[in-house]
């Protein structure tokens, strides 16, 4: 439980962030007329990761899955610069 | 979904919500309160015993400021009283600092926003923060993510039976049954309700840490800047160097609150101004004002302080996407979109909040009741004392405060340390009153104790302002009114819950936490 509680917490966090800062990217003028709104998105996709990392069989699933799901997200936001 | 993770999502809800219902069940009751704010302040300072400052002229009080503290000319704030019986306040910058200062404290401005020794806002900072300063603030931003995790996990685990159990309250033998019925549809009910204040809650508590934390990681430092475009209102000026006269604030209120009403919103209560270059021929006021019937309540309307002429409006439609969508999270928030109705909607809601948490602690000792056995589970008594200590306790402390205040109001004596000693000495008592007396019987003293001071203080408030209710023309003496009304009602559900609670550990099944059989 409390692995994956924090698999939910410490990867969700910039897995949201990532995901929230790729959103805006699609968006015109890079999402600026957006922020305060995904600003605010931020908290419930941040608990909705937390509560989907329970979904998972096992900690390590939780964990492998967030991790990959982070590279990516990352790699993304890497790439549109 | 399967048997299993439906298994621990029910976990999920029952630890989340237990570890944060305590200082849930807190914050509802207050925030409840909270909702009456300017009602509240106007209780405490009716028109007849009006704070001190009060006749102070906002014109006197900027004068007074700009001779004292020069520096601030280029950038203060006013924030304007709630009624005319409390006083404005100036605040500024100063070594990174927030100062504040009202007319008579100019000379030594404090860093603290809070009136000291105001009810309203004694209750407000139990509300957001237990009335603990910075970390209890980031306390209730942890406990605002815990209780969404527990919202989540409680709708997926009610989520295959959510229409069908809807409705349903049955009252029967099996009590355990009740209790999860009103625990479910009110959550279900109340679910948006819930939702705005656990994404809000957790944002208005986390802000300073979440934005650094973004900041570094998702958008390569420039998060602050953009954040400041997002919801800066004024017109970009630069002061001209040319001494010019400023029209008086009151003008420049009324000029502003013609304009927003000009525009699309019904009404315009302007609470906070914000100048920038004073007393410069480019000086431009920020009339900030509290408009209703509409998402984006709060709204601006900038204007040449020298002429009056408006400079830029960001009001109800005119808001942009950034704007309207910060001013909703405040409206929501706070309930301050939709008059009286909303506010009694609110207060309504925060109370069946409080409900929630309590009922979610009295259905955790439910199922581990010993159905067979006078002696009951030593975690289910211990829950039991928890939860009657800290819950009737807070509502205790907090009649405690009311009534303190009240006399010090009286006494003419400064109330800010008798409230704090007498809200957490009452709650810190009643929590060890819980440990060592009986269960049954310190839940329903405390709740007898909590209706009869709850009452008396209403009463005796009732009673001496009974003529200046009467003859005192001023809108005020309704909040006055409503407030004791309100009490003396609250007074008589305690009263009724101690009634409740008499008649379970007398007649109720022995075999309960509940029961004085269990106890004697």
């Amino acid at each position: 439980m409390i692995a994956r509680y924090l698999a939910g917490v410490l990867l969700g966090f910039p897995l949201a962030a990532w995901l929230l800062r790729l959103m805006l990217a699609t968006l015109p003028h890079r999402g600026a007329e957006w922020l305060i709104p995904a600003l605010i998105l931020f908290i419930p996709l941040w608990i909705a990761l937390i509560a989907a990392a329970f979904a998972f069989r096992n900690a390590a699933r939780a964990w492998v899955a967030f991790g990959c799901a982070n590279a990516a997200a990352f790699a993304l936001t890497q790439w549109i610069g | 979904m399967k048997a299993a993770t439906l298994r621990t999502f029910q976990t999920v809800h029952t630890w989340t919500g237990l570890i944060a219902g305590f200082a849930l069940f807190i914050a509802f009751y207050a925030g409840a309160l909270t909702v009456f704010h300017a009602d509240i302040a106007a209780w405490q300072n009716p028109p007849w015993r009006s704070e001190g400052d009060a006749d102070v002229s906002l014109a006197t009080l900027i004068e007074r400021l700009v001779a004292d503290h020069p520096q601030t000319k280029d950038d203060f704030g006013i924030v304007l009283p709630s009624d005319a019986s409390h006083a404005a306040y100036a605040y500024w910058q100063e070594d990174n600092q927030t100062r504040f200062a009202t007319y008579s404290n100019m000379a030594s401005p404090s860093d603290d926003e809070g009136h000291a020794g105001s009810l309203a806002d004694f209750i407000y900072a139990l509300h957001d923060s237990l009335g603990l300063p910075v970390v209890g603030m980031y306390l209730m931003g942890i406990v605002s993510l815990l209780y969404g995790l527990a919202l989540l996990s409680g709708v997926v685990i009610h989520l295959p039976r959510l229409l069908g159990d809807l409705f349903a309250l049955r009252a029967g033998h099996n009590l355990k049954r009740l209790w999860q019925d009103a625990h479910n549809a009110i959550g279900v009910v109340s679910l948006p309700f819930h939702i705005i204040f656990a994404v809000t809650g957790a944002l208005l508590c986390l802000f300073t840490l979440l934005f650094a934390a973004l900041n570094g990681l998702a958008f390569n430092g420039k998060l602050y800047e953009a954040y400041a475009q997002a919801i800066n209102t004024a017109p970009p000026r630069t002061s001209s160097h040319i001494a010019a006269a400023m029209l008086p604030p009151d003008e420049l209120i009324d000029r502003a609150r013609q304009a927003a009403k000009g525009g699309n919103v019904s009404s315009f209560e302007p609470d906070y101004l914000h100048y920038m270059h004073y007393g410069d021929r480019h000086a431009v006021i920020e009339v900030r004002g509290l408009s209703q019937h509409t998402l984006g309540t709060y709204g601006t309307v900038a204007l040449s302080a020298v002429d009056g002429s408006v400079l830029a409006m960001h009001v109800g439609s005119t808001h942009t996407i950034n704007g309207i969508s910060n001013s909703a999270m405040y409206a929501l928030h706070f309930g301050s979109f939709g008059g009286r109705i909303v506010q009694w909607l609110y207060f309504a809601l925060g109370l069946a909040g409080a409900f929630l948490f309590y009922s979610g602690n009295l259905l955790w000792i439910e199922s581990r009741r010993k159905r067979r056995h006078i002696d009951q589970p030593r975690r289910t008594r211990v829950m039991a004392r928890a939860t009657i200590g800290v819950c009737i306790g807070t509502c205790l402390g907090i009649s405690g405060a009311f009534a303190v205040t009240w006399i010090a109001g009286y006494l003419g004596v400064d109330a800010a340390w008798p409230q704090r000693v007498a809200c957490y000495g009452l709650f810190l008592g009643a929590c060890a009153y819980a440990c060592i007396r009986p269960i049954p019987r310190a839940a329903v003293e405390l709740l007898l104790a909590t209706a009869v001071l709850t009452v008396g203080v209403a009463f005796a408030d009732l009673i001496c302002n009974a003529d200046m209710l009467i003859r005192d023309p001023s809108p005020q003496h309704h909040s006055v009114l409503g407030v004791d009304l309100t009490a003396l009602c609250l007074g008589l559900v305690f009263m009724a819950f101690a009634r409740a609670a008499a008649r379970r550990a007398r007649r109720g099944d022995p075999h309960s936490v509940w029961a004085l059989a269990s106890t004697s």
